[in-house]
């Protein structure tokens, strides 16, 4: 029998944790799989044009991403495409929602007419928006990135503000008191002591565009876009192009969030308002 | 245990439906290339064939809804575009190809202002087509090729975007798209709108001679109940034969159709050009549905041709 090191030893404790998650992780992943295949391959439980098996939408990754004949290597022109449209998007998106939200934070009027009025365009999905943003735009690009945009900003927007009205009041008497006012209060106090609360709302603003992207996509195909080949997929019956797009959004969407939640944790951490396990 | 008496409920209930079926489940198009549908409806030759079997017809906006209820097992016959039929043939549905239904009834229509006089001048416009992958898709990345051009997506100028062919007019209205190429009797209604054919049905694909629908089965049920099939497809031959024999009644019964499914009743000289453009046919066109399979592989919807002496019932 071994004995367990002892917990409070940082040296040994962490990377060792880091392995078992990882561990878990990867028998989490071979489960998964493993029932898929067992449903579809095995026990055939569905027509293959229902539900392919892993080894069918293996095959439409691999052709998709690194084929060699003259069709192939779509699915990765999709995601260039998909990447460019949501990183243009979320990029504006905060930008604009940033501005709002500080605006909003400031100045009681607009938090309590806009901050409100935001709050329930929220709840609205994003693809309701598309018909109408195509009358605006058109069948294009920019229809998409409006819905983007819309979808991206709100979250930032009540984020900022909510993260301006939340910052302990001993600090802003703090800064104050040495001298800080008007924009040096707002830069050097307000917004660093807002910025935790802030990430959280760039995290939920990258979901939100993400998922925004891949419904505006769907409805407005021509270009090369991942809600283009979901659509193909559909279109040609080829069920295992759709699974392996919703596998790529998800893994895409899944990887962008864990760097932010990278991003997010560390400054949370440097703050003083997470103890690393 | 509870898995054994699962499956022996569901093998029982499957002979159940094979001996009996009660209803027999129809899928078309309200199109003018699906007019033996509408006339074997609207004259109640199918229901006549099918006896005190029940007909449970369903109308679908396009071939990928379609398709999908066929995945689904909850369509038995259906008419149906080749390029549908073929991918889900090449997706291992159990399909039959049955008959041919109708040929060519596609034109390339372009905006009255878009400036468009020739298929050449399509590059960097946008131009619809009623889904992705269908056949009128299929059909125009060939025609671009032909004419040197390529889609967007695959590195070209051509914009290719779905709208189903009743939303053009208010497409090409909003100038969201510069040319469509759609199906009868679409193309004549913006014709008739003053928006210019630049492609009629003939110089579309293999000079007009080309399937644009077809009758499917599915293969379950036609191994199950070969009496039905047979008495339907003669149902749809003589839909076929009083579609040429008496076009103007022909028309009419159409046009009746068309109104209770799409609401609004066609003038009868647009009906009457659409006609002209499209044949009826209850021959399968077999050679033109392979050279069709090669052209889903070119356009990489598919990467396999699917066998045809397996598919084709006879």
């Amino acid at each position: 029998m071994t004995t367990p090191p002892p917990a409070n030893d940082p040296a040994h404790s962490r990377p060792l944790s880091r392995w078992r998650v990882l561990g878990w992780q990867v028998a989490g992943l071979a489960l998964l799989l493993g029932i898929w295949w067992l449903v579809t391959d095995v026990l055939k439980l569905y027509p293959t044009y229902v539900f392919p098996s892993p080894r069918a939408v293996w095959t439409e990754i691999s052709y998709g991403l690194w084929g060699k004949g003259p069709q192939d290597g779509k699915l990765l022109w999709a995601i260039a495409g998909s990447l460019r449209r949501v990183l243009t998007g979320y990029g504006a998106a905060v930008l604009l929602g940033s501005a709002v939200g500080l605006l909003m934070g400031l100045w009681l009027p607009l938090r309590v007419t806009l901050g409100a009025y935001l709050t329930g365009l929220q709840s609205v999905p994003s693809i309701a928006f598309v018909p109408f943003a195509i009358l605006f735009f058109g069948l294009n690009e920019r229809a998409v990135l409006f819905v983007v945009i819309l979808e991206g900003f709100i979250p930032v927007a009540l984020a900022v503000s909510g993260a301006l009205l939340n910052v302990p009041p001993a600090l802003r008497i703090a800064g104050r008191t040495l001298g800080a006012s008007g924009l040096g209060l707002m830069l050097r106090v307000l917004l660093p002591a807002a910025l935790p609360n802030v990430l959280t709302g760039l995290r939920t603003a990258w979901s939100f565009a993400w998922r925004a992207l891949v419904g505006g996509e769907l409805l407005i195909a021509g270009s090369s876009s991942l809600g283009a080949q979901l659509e193909v997929g559909r279109n040609t019956a080829n069920v295992a192009l759709v699974l392996a797009t919703i596998l790529i959004i998800g893994v895409i969407g899944g990887l962008f969030d864990a760097l932010l939640r990278v991003w997010e944790s560390r400054v949370r951490r440097d703050y003083g308002l997470e103890v690393t396990q | 245990m509870k898995k054994i008496l699962f499956l022996s409920a569901l093998t029982l209930y499957s002979i159940a439906a094979a001996q009996a079926p009660d209803t027999v489940r129809l899928g078309y198009f309200p199109n003018l290339t699906h007019a033996p549908a509408l006339i074997g409806l609207q004259r109640g030759l199918f229901q006549k064939a099918l006896g005190k079997t029940k007909l449970d017809a369903r109308s679908f906006v396009s071939g990928t809804t379609l398709s999908e209820a066929f995945a689904a097992g909850q369509i038995d016959l259906a008419y149906i575009g080749p390029g549908p039929a073929i991918s889900a043939a090449s997706r291992g549905m159990p399909v039959q190809f049955l008959a041919g239904a109708a040929e060519a009834g596609a034109v390339l229509v372009a905006r009255k202002d878009s400036g468009i006089k020739t298929e050449r001048d399509l590059a960097g416009k946008i131009v619809a087509v009623p889904s992705l992958g269908n056949t009128q898709d299929i059909s125009l990345r060939h025609l671009l090729g032909a004419n040197g051009l390529k889609s967007k997506a695959d590195g070209g100028a051509v914009t290719i975007t779905p709208i189903p062919p009743a939303d053009v007019v208010a497409a090409f209205a909003g100038k969201r798209a510069d040319a469509a190429l759609v199906p009868e009797p679409w193309g004549a209604a913006l014709e008739a709108q003053g928006h210019k054919i630049i492609g009629d049905e003939k110089t579309v694909w293999r000079g007009g001679k080309y399937p644009t629908a077809i009758v499917i089965v599915n293969a379950k049920f036609a191994q199950a109940n070969p009496a039905l099939v047979t008495a339907f497809l003669a149902a749809h031959t003589d839909a076929v034969a009083y579609l040429n024999k008496s076009p103007a009644a022909a028309q009419a019964a159409v046009n009746t159709q068309l109104e209770k499914l799409a609401g609004t009743k066609l003038d009868p000289r647009i009906l009457q050009r659409a006609w002209a453009r499209t044949h009826f046919t209850a021959a399968l066109d077999v050679a033109a549905l392979k050279d069709y399979a090669a052209l889903n592989v070119e356009a990489g919807y598919a990467r396999t041709v699917p066998d045809f002496s397996l598919l084709i019932r006879r």
